[in-house]
């Protein structure tokens, strides 16, 4: 029993982690209609971003995230105005296509530029754990949680009470109205993309303090933020914290009674049991 | 079909099967692996280019046909020829069992579904005690490679001939209909579940049989190299590159696109990944329906016509 307990935490700990990974995603999949298969390669990059940081100049990593959002903000701007906005009305293969070239070009860069070596962010306190009862909470990825909860709880609050919010729903919602209320589309596309990328960069420096980062990770995060954005929904960020939740603690039961090699296999064929039953997402609305 | 045409084709493919003949070694192994790319391409093509569902699953396909052909040699000791069939009725069965509920998504449900086809299968194969676990099976050796050469030239030959039938078949034109307008489609009389996974049967059909060369070839099989998922990227971004939903198409891009990567990895080593993605961008911005449409369309408009198509797809 105490095991269980301890799986559905170390399950739902992890579970948060995840829902940030897939909120970047599922906006712009959402809002731009990109699946953006160069998302978890963003991921991989904010991480080294932090490790960065930390290593070189000593910034906490959780108290260095305003800066790797930013910068990562700024890099997702640029893509979506300078490359991402020309093709954005080809056929939905193309945009999967050039996001895999992305995807492909920051995998080589990254080990270019950081090597294959795998690195840890490690603050003082990354061993550190304490126990509530029979169970062992990690520090680390208990504060993790925290921020992962916290990001997705104002990524809600910002799409439904700014101005900017309102813009990147009205869009999603209809292209053309959103246009005719003076919402200028290529700024608003490029808005959209930067802050998917920022979160996907502040998801990377979470991952980089739980677990390890290398230039490979980017695929298979973006076929986990795939799975989630699909359980949760695209329409609303809860949607996809309730995603992430279910997947983690699906993967550590997976884990625990069928086995490490099945983990992917129960996520994925949650997956598609869930696009079978329900394209729209488990949450999503019925179509 | 004009004579010189044919007379054309049968040229280029007497040069390309005379390669074992005059070309050196590493020639022939890179043109195996070019050639089993260009039918993958092929095979995408029918599902991908002509029905217009983007599967990310076809390596699936490719690692059934290369388990039909190691167990069917290794562990019941059955010459080559039986293992490719029973890698290709493995293949039909996958592709009807999943086709069905799997083919009722569209867009980009459909791709992400069959994107976790690969993966599911490399867990599932890795504990099947037939298939050798995660260690694989080691198929007996055959040291003849100008022999795997013809056989993939053949295939290709094969796959492609049937996509030519394709177009100007009543299933061909049902198929296309179904890309253009599903439902309008199916109100014209097309049972679009029984075409849907037919082509996608099809197309499995290709993949496994050059699962099967493949892995008869490297005489080795482990789950994560027969259900390679980049594998899929792969063949889809040849298939797209070269033009897809046309004859030829899928074997220009498949050619020139490796016979770019093997350029540059030679050359240099290093970037030779990331020029490989720099090229997929650049493709994807100035040539968005591959090279036989650029081949036709550039005659007219010269340059204007990477302009027209960025005109044509920006915001």
């Amino acid at each position: 029993m105490d095991l269980l307990a301890q799986i559905l935490v170390n399950g739902v700990l992890q579970g948060g982690l995840y829902a940030v990974m897939a909120l970047g995603l599922a906006l712009v999949w959402g809002v731009l209609n990109i699946v953006n298969l160069a998302h978890g390669a963003f991921i991989m990059l904010g991480g080294y971003a932090s490790w960065y940081l930390y290593t070189d100049l000593h910034i906490d990593p959780f108290l260095g995230l305003p800066l790797t959002a930013v910068v990562m903000f700024a890099i997702g701007y640029g893509i979506q105005r300078g490359l991402l906005n020309l093709v954005i009305r080809a056929p939905m293969f193309n945009t999967l296509l050039i996001t895999f070239g992305l995807e492909v070009v920051l995998t080589y860069l990254a080990q270019m530029v950081f090597s294959a070596d795998f690195r840890t962010i490690n603050p003082s306190y990354a061993g550190n754990s304490f126990t509530l009862g029979p169970l062992v909470v990690p520090v680390a990825r208990l504060v993790a949680f925290a921020v992962a909860i916290f990001l997705t709880v104002s990524m809600w609050l910002f799409l439904l009470h700014t101005r900017l919010g309102r813009a990147i729903r009205a869009t999603a919602q209809n292209l053309v109205a959103a246009r005719l209320y003076g919402v200028e589309p290529r700024h608003l596309y490029a808005m959209t993309f930067g802050l998917g990328i920022a979160l996907a960069g502040m998801a990377g420096t979470l991952y980089g303090t739980v677990s390890q980062i290398n230039p490979y990770i980017g695929a298979t995060l973006t076929a986990k933020s795939f799975a989630i954005s699909i359980i949760g929904g695209l329409e609303n960020p809860l949607g996809v914290l309730v995603g992430g939740l279910f997947l983690g603690i699906v993967e550590s039961l997976t884990t625990l009674y069928i086995g490490q090699t099945y983990a992917d296999v129960a996520s994925f064929g949650i997956l598609v049991l869930v696009l079978i039953v329900r394209p729209g997402g488990l949450l999503g609305k019925t179509t | 079909m004009k004579a010189w045409k044919i007379g054309l084709i049968l040229a280029v493919l007497a040069v390309f099967a005379g390669v074992p003949w005059y070309g050196s070694d590493v020639l022939i192994q890179f043109g195996i692996n070019a050639l089993l790319l260009a039918v993958l391409a092929q095979g995408w093509n029918i599902i991908g280019g002509y029905t217009g569902y983007a599967s990310f699953g076809n390596s699936v396909f490719f690692g059934l046909g290369g388990y039909g052909v190691g167990i069917a040699m290794v562990q019941w000791h059955l010459p080559f020829a039986v293992g490719m069939a029973f890698g290709v009725v493995l293949a039909v069965v996958f592709a009807v069992l999943l086709g069905i509920p799997v083919l009722r998504l569209k867009g980009h449900y459909f791709a992400i579904a069959t994107l976790a086809l690969s993966q599911v299968m490399t867990a599932i194969v890795s504990n099947v005690g037939i298939a050798g676990q995660n260690i694989g099976l080691v198929l007996p050796p055959l040291n003849n490679d100008p022999l795997f050469y013809e056989l993939s030239l053949g295939l290709l030959s094969i796959a492609t001939l049937t996509i030519w039938g394709l177009t100007r078949s009543r299933f061909g034109f049902g198929l296309i209909a179904i890309r253009e307008n599903e439902e309008g489609a199916a109100v014209m009389g097309v049972n679009t579940t029984l075409y849907k996974v037919m082509a996608f049967a099809l197309s499995g059909i290709f993949s496994a049989l050059a699962g099967g060369i493949h892995a008869y070839w490297i005489t080795f099989l482990d789950p994560a190299s027969a259900f390679d998922i980049s594998l899929n990227v792969k063949m889809i971004i040849m298939a797209v590159f070269g033009g897809p939903g046309t004859v030829l198409g899928p074997i220009v891009g498949a050619l020139s696109l490796s016979a770019i990567s093997e350029f540059l990895s030679s050359e240099v080593t290093s970037i030779a990944g990331l020029f490989f993605g720099l090229v997929i961008v650049v493709a994807v911005v100035l040539m968005p329906r591959g090279l036989a449409d650029m081949l036709r369309r550039m005659r007219k408009l010269g340059w204007g016509y990477f302009i027209e198509n960025i005109r044509a797809h920006r915001l």
